[in-house]
């Protein structure tokens, strides 16, 4: 099944624009020499589920562009490696946590095979970052999380 | 305060030995970042903002200009060596300056771009100066009306010189204002499209949005097609352009220069519409229109000067007016924003060291540029070699230590990550993302202008069309509007703006 990238990008408007309006009714209006802080959103969000019904309506009437198939392991991949990287910083500290990021993502490449000169590479720059985030800029994100501490690390 | 003792303020700011060695680190990594094809300013000034806030806001605002104008130069290099636009600002170098390095002119065109682009650097700091301090003196009799109606030229802007259509654009700018919206009211103490949670109080950082859907969004946009890239990198001969060269050269330089400066300073229209106009106008001119596409060093003069100098002078509305005309320059009013430091026109008069260093650091960097792209173009060419999978693990690195640095929090980081997967999404639809990071930090400042003019005008809209200035920016922006609507204009914007994707 081909989707048009209009009938995506519409729907999303809409979505948005209809869900932001209704919000946005909960909140003051005022008038227009007092806006409230309803009174812009509502206006925005309109225009928003507006502009995604005229993109759906140009979907229906013209030829736009088709969505071209991707692959959507590397976007799966990079993701989790991301969200993995958010549940790891703060109990394993950040060159442990850079170290797995470097792991999982690479390996939403074709490309990147692991090898020991890669994983030593990957090891080198993760210590680096520890160094240069934790020590020199002094970013409050522990060297050994609480994890490793708790083990006695 | 004068010109001149400016100057000297900017001088001493600017040579401080903290300042230099930014400024050192910002053109040399804004090279590398223009070099480098799939990694864009936008997303590297994002990723790099969250570390700046520990510096002096001097000191982070020239470290985080000389990103931006060194990956003016830097993308050059790799259009004329591989063809390919390091930048999207670069794509018309890559037609005539490949050409000539396939000829073995390859050092000549290089030198024709770093020549042209240092000049027109130059030429552009200079109209700042003398600029600047006018439109802030200007600025300073803008009401909220006038405001308002710059603003809505800006968005209008943007949303023309987008790739795509002008309904698409205008969704990415709504969309973006409501983002702009997610937070506390500041005016009623009103909680805006939280859901409840407190993380959101504060609203969505622009820094976590950006990273997301520049950064993250790239290398997943990337990474779905992954190709090999050509190895073959033209071999740099000679640097020294002949006798014969410089004849050539010098019309284009002056001319892309010229045009580059005007539209530099038109919010919105930014660095990309600057090259593309200077190709065009060059080979309008040009005596020899047929040479354009085989080698002609006019047509990669002229629109290396006008991206230049371009990116100097886009500075002039964000620093004097406060507001930014392209994605890049509304990160940078929001890293002075978190630093406390709020540009307008009383920019001069409040932080004279911070703006008048900040323009003597970037003609101090362009001339670090001129060295560092001719005689190392070697070292850079180089790094264009890379492969693109030891890169982008790096990227994500970059980005997820950025998001949690923030405000310390892991919740920022899942946000990043939904931004990233949302501009990826963005890209695969025809979207393209630069006008709602725009939208994002304008939306609040819309809103507010709107607020104060119909309060100090009881609720009377007619005062955006009684104030002569008002009336005038809202007609050009409807004049845009109505030009894209015409068959003829609509056909040259996506002749040009095609190429950009």
């Amino acid at each position: 099944m081909n989707i048009r990238q209009d009938t995506i990008l519409g729907t999303f408007f809409v979505v948005i624009g209809v869900t932001a309006f209704l919000m946005a009714r909960q909140y003051s209006f005022g008038t227009t020499a007092r806006m409230g802080p309803g009174y812009f959103p509502v206006i925005i969000s309109a225009l928003l589920a507006l502009t995604g019904a005229a993109i759906l309506l140009r979907g229906r009437i013209g030829q736009t562009a088709i969505v071209e198939r991707g692959r959507l392991k590397p976007l799966a991949i990079v993701l989790a490696s991301i969200v993995i990287f958010g549940l790891l910083v703060e109990g394993l500290g950040l060159p442990v946590s850079v170290f797995v990021l470097i792991v999982i993502a690479a390996m939403g490449s074709v490309k990147f095979s692991w090898n020991w000169r890669t994983a030593a590479a990957a090891a080198v720059f993760s210590a680096i970052c520890g160094l240069l985030f934790v020590r020199l800029l002094g970013i409050p994100i522990p060297m050994f999380g609480t994890w490793l501490q708790a083990v006695g690390l | 305060m004068d010109v001149f003792d400016g100057i000297l303020l900017g001088f001493a700011t600017a040579t401080t030995f903290t300042n230099f060695a930014y400024c050192f680190a910002g053109v040399v990594l804004g090279t590398a970042v223009g070099v480098l094809p799939g990694l864009g300013p936008v997303a590297t000034i994002s990723m790099l903002l969250p570390f700046t806030f520990g510096l002096p806001v001097d000191t982070a605002l020239i470290m985080l200009a000389g990103i931006f104008y060194g990956s003016q130069y830097g993308g050059s290099t790799t259009a004329i060596l591989m063809n390919l636009p390091g930048e999207a600002s670069s794509v018309v170098t890559t037609l005539d300056g490949h050409q000539m390095a396939m000829q073995g002119k390859a050092g000549r065109a290089l030198a024709a771009a770093a020549i042209g682009s240092f000049f027109a650097g130059s030429i552009g700091t200079l109209f700042i100066v003398i600029a600047a301090p006018l439109l802030a003196s200007l600025a300073l009799t803008f009401g909220p009306a006038e405001y308002f109606s710059l603003i809505v030229l800006g968005l209008v802007t943007s949303m023309v010189l987008t790739s795509g259509s002008l309904l698409t654009a205008l969704g990415m700018v709504l969309f973006g204002m409501l983002l702009g919206m997610v937070g506390t009211d500041v005016n009623s103490g009103a909680a805006r499209y939280t859901f409840g949670t407190p993380h959101l109080y504060d609203g969505l950082d622009f820094v976590v949005i950006a990273t997301g859907i520049f950064g993250l969004g790239d290398v997943l946009a990337n990474l779905e097609n992954e190709h090999t890239r050509k190895a073959t990198i033209a071999k740099v001969s000679s640097l020294f352009p002949t006798r014969e060269d410089w004849k050539r050269m010098v019309g284009p330089i002056l001319r892309g220069t010229g045009l580059g400066v005007v539209l530099g300073v038109l919010p919105g229209a930014g660095v990309l519409l600057a090259s593309f106009s200077a190709y065009a106008l060059e080979k309008k001119v040009s005596k020899h229109p047929e040479q354009f596409g085989q080698g002609a060093i006019e047509g990669v003069a002229g629109p290396e000067s006008a991206n230049n100098a371009a990116a100097q002078t886009c500075f002039i509305p964000m620093l004097t007016l406060g507001l930014p005309g392209t994605a890049t320059m509304a990160l940078m009013i929001g890293a002075m924003i978190v630093q406390g430091v709020q540009p307008g026109p009383e920019i001069l008069t409040q932080q004279p060291a911070l703006f008048w260093g900040l323009i003597v650091s970037m003609w101090i960097g362009n001339v670090m540029l001129l060295f560092l792209n001719l005689p190392l173009v070697g070292v850079w060419a180089r790094l264009i070699s890379v492969p693109y999978h030891f890169l982008f693990p790096i990227i994500c690195v970059f980005t997820v230590i950025g998001a949690y640095s923030i405000s310390n929090s892991v919740f920022d980081i899942y946000l990043m990550a939904l931004f990233g997967l949302l501009g990826y999404c963005f890209r695969k639809v025809g979207a393209e993302p630069a006008p709602l990071i725009l939208a994002l930090i304008l939306g609040p400042m819309a809103e507010e202008y709107l607020r104060r003019a119909l309060l100090l005008s009881h609720g009377d809209a007619s005062v955006f069309v009684t104030s002569p200035l008002s009336l005038g920016t809202l007609i050009v922006a409807a004049l845009l509007v109505a030009s894209i609507l015409l068959p003829q204009f609509r056909k040259v914007r996506e002749e040009g703006l095609q190429e950009v994707d």
